[in-house]
């Protein structure tokens, strides 16, 4: 029995369905119960939370956590499916510290919520950019303009109205 | 007497934050109450590039991530799109991956233990590295003449075969290595203005260590005894002999010490791998196998399709960058390019344990703490 079909033993509720990610036992969970599954995970062992992916499909989103456990050297994969309309997930920060930049990033790239989140602000884009880069439909013509304030902040612009001279 | 909390500004341009990178340092008087790193000076667009271009044409822009070891960039890519597809590897090829890989690991460190020594003040050691870095690059650039972004490593193989007289220059180098790894040590090791620049400073626990997501030799520098290579093998590790290099004391210097002793591990690696290297065909592809020629470079470059499409699905495949885990996740629609290319960058994901490193301490000693990191800016911000 791989790792995927044991939690959903212990959490028959949260899970919607088990499957693989080529070589990884991978358990897709309801978005409501995330932070219990999560919180089973750790129990189960699974210690370091590799990587979070967030994917847009044009119609949902998806939520990918890579999660491996250094002591049993097994490797779990958990899928959150969100509503493209409003995306939002619980954030796994209060379990493994390693998700606050990763959500942040999920989140800048993305433009997936994290429900809980004590800094959910852009990591990589200035502050106040507009739209979401790696969305299907972001519009890669969109001019931003970015300054830096006086206070060091990012300040940004659509039509360069913060900048000194006009390109 | 009344005092007040300072801000100061460390970098984006500061020779110790090694690229563009910015601390945000809340003061109290000489004490770190409070360290924000601020990110993307350096943000490229890589993962939306990926999306934009065919599997292949990617393979460059991995070299530039990590640019100070970019096999292993190229490597983890590759092995992502051969687990999505399917493709086996001949084993010369696998042979000539991994003398790429452990080569550029000490070509890594070596950059990692100068500049962390040239941040505490001492000059000498960026000197040597790069001396003996230069001798590595001048087999890299023998080998696909490039000195630091390759785009040699395929999927399926590799671009070219070994080129004469490159195993005779190999063998020297090593030779030469064993002995130069033993003059950092007398140089650097029981120095006692580095012992106390580094013994206790940066200091984190294993549980936090893993709790962060740390990897790679700042992982083992905390006690914890993983290395990818070791437990979740790949390639032709299985076959080698070599250990993971642990340290207990969870500091600065512990994770130096990892670092010299990789190296020594690779030299040991390397030494297996060049009297074992088998003659055989270098390149396979995915429709027609194990390419039937020995290869001439350009008969290899024209055998794997330039352009394919893999079936549809996703991986997630990671292997032991010299920084740490470096993943790729890779989602495929069934069309020539990916649907979406995530990186998990190692530098990136060590980096968040700074601000609880150095809380409480100085700023001399974040400077400490944030060398022993060994963080490539190209790779974090992506």
């Amino acid at each position: 029995m791989n790792a995927a079909e044991e939690l959903k033993q212990k959490l028959p509720a949260a899970v919607v369905s088990t499957g693989m990610q080529v070589n990884k036992p991978m358990a897709v969970i309801k978005k409501e119960e995330l932070l219990n599954a999560a919180r089973k995970v750790k129990e189960m062992g699974f210690d370091h939370l590799s990587v979070i992916t967030g994917t847009d499909y044009k119609d949902h989103f998806e939520v990918v956590y890579n999660f491996f456990s250094y002591n049993n050297k097994h490797n779990l994969v958990l899928k959150v499916i969100a509503d493209h309309d409003k995306p939002e997930v619980d954030s796994l920060t209060s379990l493994w510290k390693g998700a606050d930049w990763l959500e942040r990033e999920t989140y800048d790239l993305v433009g997936i919520k994290f429900r809980g989140h004590p800094n959910l602000i852009r990591i990589l884009l200035p502050d106040g950019w507009n739209g979401h880069p790696l969305r299907k439909d972001y519009d890669m013509n969109t001019e931003q303009f970015v300054t830096v304030g006086e206070n060091g902040d990012d300040i940004v612009s659509p039509d360069g109205t913060n900048l000194l001279r006009r390109k | 007497m009344e005092t007040d909390e300072l801000i100061i500004n460390m970098g984006p341009v500061h020779p110790s934050t090694h690229g563009v990178l910015r601390f945000k340092l809340r003061m109290d008087g000489e004490i770190i109450k409070e360290c924000t790193p601020v990110l993307g000076y350096l943000h490229r667009g890589t993962e939306k590039l990926g999306e934009m271009k065919t599997y292949l044409q990617f393979i460059p822009y991995t070299d530039r991530l990590d640019y100070m070891s970019a096999f292993p960039n190229n490597y983890a890519y590759v092995k992502a799109v051969e687990e999505l597809a399917g493709i086996e590897v001949p084993l010369r090829a696998e042979y000539i991956r991994v003398i790429t890989m452990e080569l550029n690991r000490i070509v890594n460190h070596l950059v990692s233990i100068g500049s962390l020594l040239l941040d505490l003040g001492a000059s000498t050691m960026i000197m040597w590295g790069f001396r003996e870095r230069e001798n590595a690059l001048q087999l890299f650039e023998k080998l696909c003449g490039a000195r630091m972004t390759f785009n040699y490593i395929k999927p399926g193989g590799v671009r070219e075969d070994i080129p004469e007289g490159f195993i005779p220059q190999l063998n020297e180098f090593l030779k030469d290595m064993e002995k130069r790894i033993e003059d950092y040590e007398q140089l650097i090791n029981s120095n006692e203005i580095f012992l106390m620049r580094m013994k206790n400073i940066g200091v984190i626990s294993a549980e936090d260590a893993i709790n962060y997501g740390m990897t790679g030799p700042t992982l083992r520098g905390s006690g914890v005894d993983y290395d990818l290579r070791k437990y979740e093998p790949y390639s032709i590790y299985p076959d080698l002999d070599f250990k993971a290099c642990v340290r207990d004391e969870c500091d600065s210097y512990a994770r130096y010490i990892v670092r010299i002793e990789e190296m020594k591990e690779s030299l040991h690696i390397l030494r297996q791998v060049v009297d074992t290297i088998p003659e055989a065909k270098i390149v396979s592809n995915p429709k027609y196998g194990v390419a039937p020629m020995t290869g001439t470079p350009s008969a290899v470059s024209t055998y794997f399709p330039r352009i394919f499409t893999p079936p549809t699905g996703e991986v997630y495949s990671r292997i032991e960058a010299p920084k740490g885990e470096l993943g790729f996740y890779i989602a495929s629609d069934g069309t020539t390019k990916p649907y979406r290319v995530k990186i998990r960058s190692p530098s990136f994901c060590n980096l968040t344990a700074i601000p609880k490193m150095v809380q409480g301490l100085k700023i001399p000693d974040l400077i400490a703490a944030f060398g022993t990191i060994d963080v490539v800016l190209g790779d974090v911000d992506r």
